[in-house]
Parts: C-alpha cells; sequence; structure tokens
C-alpha cells in the first residue's frame, strides 16, 4: 500500500509539473484537483462539436475545483498539438505526451472520450462518445463532486 | 472449437477466460522478416498483391519542411525492390488511421493520398495517380463535389476489367450548421488512365472515421464498413454489387455497439469466389473484442461470428484468404505499453487453429494499422516500427 501511495504521489506531482496551456497553474501547482480529461482529434467532427462546450464549462467548473484538459488523440508533436488546438478554438490546456504517460490513462476506443480524474489520478467515470453539458454535469453530481443545482444558478 | 457469440456481461469473462492466450500459444508458421525498403521516418504501410500473386509494399515517407512522398517496391525472389517514388507533396494530410493505398492488376497501378483543402483546415480531398502506358497520370481529385470537407478512408479493389473500384468517406453532406452532419460512403469506377465510370452514393449515413474495405467476389464488388444508425449504433455493414447493381446495405452481426462517436477501427474483408471472411473490432460496454464473420454466398448471409480476441485488444484487424481456404486474422493485442501485432489462423469453418506474434510495438496511433495479404499459403505483413521509426515486414508461412 505504502509503495502504491509513493507512486501515485510521484506521478501527481509530474504530471502537475507539465501540465501547460492557457489555465496553468501558478501560484497552485501543486494543488490536486478534479479534472476532465478530454481525448479529441483535430479529424473528429463530434470531437469537435463538443469543444465549444467544454470552453463554456471550464470557467464555471474551476471555480469548484473542477479542471478541464484536453489530449491529442493522434500523440503529434506538442507544438503541433498547440497549432491545431488554436485551429480548433480550444480553450483549454492541452497536456503533453509525457505528461498522458504519468497520468497512466489508457487511450479510449473511441472519439471522443472523456475521463473524469479523482485527485488521486483514479478514473472515477468514463464518458464515451460526445457529451453536452448535462450530461458532464450530471456525471459530476452522481458522484458527489457538484452540486447540480448550485451549478444550474450560477450566470454562465 | 467454435466460440460462438451470445455475450452478456456476466458470461464475459468466461468466454475471455476460453480464449486461447496469444503468447501461450506455439508459433504455427516460419516467419521471415524480409529487409525493408523504406528508410528512417517511414510509416503508413501496405502490403498488397496482383492476380498473378506478385506482392507490393507501399509506403509514406517523412521529409525535411514538412512535405511527404509516397512510395512503393515489388517484392521479386523474395527480396524487396527498390522504392519508387509515386508522388509527393508539402500540404498532404498525414493520418496515422486514413493513409494512402496502392492497388495493381495486369501492370496496371492506382494510387492514392490525401491533400488538404486549404491550410489550416481539417478539410482534405482524395488524390490519385494511375500507371499505365509506363507513367503515372497526373494526379486528380477522385471526387466531383468540389465541396471543402473530409474525404478518406479508401479502398481500392481492382477490377476484372482493369480498371480500379475505389470507394472512400465522403463529408459533402457534413457541413451542417453543428458541424456534425452525415457522412456518406461513395465508391466510383475508373478506367486505368483514371477517367470516371461510373459514381455512386452506397450509404448517406455512415460513422465518421473508420476505414472502408473492399474485395471481390464471384458476384461482383463488395465493400464493408462501419455503419451509423440514427440511434447512433455503430455496427459493420456490407453493400454488394449483384448484376451491376447494389444492394441495400445489411448488417453482417448486429453488435449493437451504441456511441455517439467514432472508434477508428474499421473492418477488414477478404474474398475468394464466393468465400468472405470478414473481421473487425467493437467494444460494446467498454469491453474491446475482435471478431470474424465467414459467408458461403458473396455476403449475401454469414454465419455468427467468432471471438478472435477479448481483453486488451485495441482492434487494428486485417484479414486475408489463404489459398486452402484457411483464414488469417491480424490484430493488436496490449500489455502495459507494449502492443503484439497478433496473426491467427482459422480453419476454412471458422475453427481455431494457431496464433503467432509477428512483433511487438507501440499502442500508440504513431503505430499505425498493421496490413495483411496472402498468396498461396504465405501470409505477407507490414507494419511500423515505432522505436526504429521505419516500415517492417514479414511473410508467416503455413
Amino acid at each position: 500500500m505504502f509503495r502504491f501511495n509513493m507512486r501515485h504521489t510521484a506521478k501527481l506531482f509530474l504530471a502537475t509539473l507539465l501540465l501547460a496551456g492557457p489555465l496553468a497553474y501558478g501560484g497552485e501547482s501543486d494543488r490536486q484537483r478534479w479534472r476532465l480529461v478530454n481525448y479529441w482529434s483535430e479529424w473528429c467532427a463530434p470531437c469537435r462539436v463538443e469543444i465549444p462546450m467544454f470552453n463554456a464549462l471550464q470557467a464555471r467548473l474551476i471555480q469548484h475545483d473542477i479542471e478541464i484538459v484536453g489530449v491529442n488523440f493522434d500523440e503529434d508533436p506538442h507544438p503541433t498539438t498547440l497549432r491545431i488546438a488554436a485551429e480548433l478554438g480550444i480553450e483549454f490546456p492541452v497536456l503533453e505526451q509525457a505528461t498522458v504517460k504519468f497520468l497512466g490513462l489508457r487511450p479510449p476506443d473511441v472519439l471522443p472520450t472523456t475521463y473524469l480524474l479523482s485527485p488521486s489520478g483514479e478514473v472515477a467515470a468514463k464518458l464515451i462518445g460526445m457529451q453536452d453539458e448535462q450530461a458532464i454535469v450530471d456525471a459530476l453530481a452522481t458522484l458527489g463532486i457538484l452540486d447540480q443545482p448550485q451549478l444550474a444558478t450560477e450566470p454562465q | 472449437m467454435r466460440r460462438q457469440l451470445s455475450l452478456s456481461n456476466l458470461t464475459y469473462a468466461l468466454v475471455l477466460a476460453c480464449l486461447p492466450p496469444a503468447s501461450a500459444v506455439a508459433a504455427a508458421g516460419k516467419i521471415d522478416y524480409l529487409e525493408s525498403p523504406a528508410a528512417t521516418n517511414s510509416s503508413l504501410s501496405r502490403v498488397t498483391r496482383d492476380e498473378n500473386g506478385r506482392v507490393y509494399l507501399s509506403w509514406v515517407e517523412q521529409l525535411d519542411a514538412g512535405a511527404s512522398r509516397l512510395l512503393y517496391a515489388e517484392l521479386i525472389d523474395g527480396a524487396w525492390s527498390g522504392g519508387e517514388e509515386i508522388s509527393r507533396g508539402d500540404d498532404w494530410f498525414i493520418n496515422w488511421a486514413d493513409f494512402p493505398m496502392l492497388s495493381v492488376i495486369r501492370g496496371n497501378k492506382a494510387a492514392h493520398w490525401l491533400r488538404r483543402s486549404a491550410e489550416g483546415t481539417y478539410d482534405y480531398d482524395i488524390e490519385a495517380t494511375f500507371f499505365a502506358e509506363q507513367r503515372w497520370s497526373e494526379p486528380r481529385i477522385i471526387h466531383s463535389d468540389g465541396i471543402s470537407a473530409e474525404h478518406g478512408f479508401v479502398s481500392m479493389l481492382p477490377m476484372p476489367g482493369a480498371g480500379t473500384l475505389i470507394s472512400w468517406l465522403d463529408g459533402r453532406n457534413s457541413k451542417t450548421e453543428d458541424g456534425y452532419g452525415e457522412m456518406t460512403l461513395r465508391a466510383g469506377v475508373f478506367d486505368a488512365g483514371g477517367t470516371t465510370m461510373n459514381e455512386w452514393e452506397l450509404d448517406a449515413r455512415v460513422c465518421d472515421c473508420c476505414q472502408t474495405s473492399a474485395a471481390m467476389t464471384r458476384n461482383g464488388p463488395i465493400i464493408v464498413y462501419r455503419d451509423r444508425s440514427l440511434d447512433e449504433i455503430r455496427d459493420i455493414y456490407i453493400i454488394r454489387q449483384v448484376n451491376g447493381a447494389w444492394t441495400t446495405p445489411q448488417a453482417i452481426h448486429h453488435d449493437d455497439w451504441q456511441i455517439a462517436g467514432c472508434p477508428v477501427n474499421g473492418p477488414a474483408v477478404s474474398a475468394q469466389g464466393n468465400r468472405v471472411a470478414v473481421g473487425w473490432f467493437a467494444a460494446k460496454d467498454d469491453h474491446p473484442q475482435v471478431k470474424l464473420a465467414l459467408s458461403a454466398d458473396g455476403g449475401a448471409s454469414f454465419d455468427a461470428p467468432v471471438l478472435v480476441a477479448g481483453g486488451h485488444t485495441i482492434g487494428r484487424v486485417g484479414t486475408t484468404l489463404l489459398d486452402s481456404g484457411r483464414i488469417a486474422v491480424s490484430w493488436l493485442d496490449t500489455e502495459l505499453e507494449q502492443a503484439r501485432i497478433q496473426l491467427t489462423l482459422y480453419s476454412p469453418q471458422g475453427e481455431f487453429i494457431s496464433s503467432s506474434e509477428i512483433a511487438t510495438t507501440s499502442p500508440s496511433r504513431r503505430s499505425g494499422f498493421p496490413i495483411i495479404t496472402a498468396v498461396g499459403e504465405t501470409v505477407y505483413v507490414s507494419w511500423t516500427d515505432v522505436v526504429d521509426s521505419r516500415v517492417k515486414t514479414a511473410r508467416v508461412g503455413f
């Protein structure tokens, strides 16, 4: 058990250090959060449809200490990934492959897929296929991570 | 033992327990690794054959400054010839799952690649060139819509008259307000010089990003693909051309895999006379499986599928028929951070015979899709070695 915890602590520390994007961790870089990890690809139509929803949702979820991050399914070099992300209008952080590796996520069988990771790095939920905001909020509420009525009353 | 599928979650684990562990089965065939004609920074390979059993390899090499080139080689006396360039470009759409194909019949060749419609877009066109009278033709876009959209996942099938049947996914109807309109399946027949002889829309709503596959039966050409029903069932379908007319698409098997997304894992078909073998990947209820279904009537009907692999497979399936009627299925198995390219042999009746591990690779997208083709009782395999960043090939004798 001790070994397991140490491994995860190291993994999450490194993952936090490697996270990059417009919502950099700054002063909270060592703080662990619930994370929605969204796998996308530029040529995946339903992935592209989801992006505006995730863009809009991230500002609201971050207030609840829940962060949205993206993963380029195609494993392009990170500069290429950032260019594609910009072209697609992705406004949430996009992980480098090294970070994905540290998170230990199995690449999904379907695009898009969104994992919900607990602060300790465990997969709490796997949302397969295109999601809408309600599906995300429902998943968070079901796990007791989010007070759904509270989110519903917040300004969008 | 033939494994019929009637899988509930409860029986799933039991079925998996009955599967022969791929790594524990003795290699049934002798594997010869062939010296690759491809340079470093090569990938996206395919092996194919012509009507006389000549074997060809095509692949893509990355050049400096973002350019790419498509090459091919022929297997002569057991060794690959030097690579010959088909085309090159600096605006190609290079994708690990949607990549060029070469087709050869009676010395005539056809090859395709994807070219971006404009810089900074995810829209791309299918360009093809045709080799006849000792030269490659000027590349041309094979679809006539003129719409900036996604076009790809091509299958090429040599036709008896020396033309080529080309099928593809066509996004001309996908540009809806919500950005997720219908992807269509289309096909055309092109003569040896590349002139379009016929073109059809075969299915008005299919899965967006899975490979198509085509084969020639005694009755005519068949195309298999992943369908997309109105309620997002993504099962494998077949459409056949019989007496010059296309049949209504029909399911090969009802996996009932419902996902509002794309597996990026298309089916593979092979035919010999009217015997047809289709292999595919499905992951209903998040249980990944590779299945094989057989037909004795040119794809008009299929037996219940055989479970080829479960557990940790990530699919990327290939299928080919040997002269003896036996069937080889290739697929990727994963263990931790490694993937194994497996080649499993079945009897003409779909009974498991043996399984061989061809090579280890990476489960990442960079390892691409292994491709197989058979000549006689020999199966040829091509894949990308991620460590060497180079296309590799082997032949397995059964």
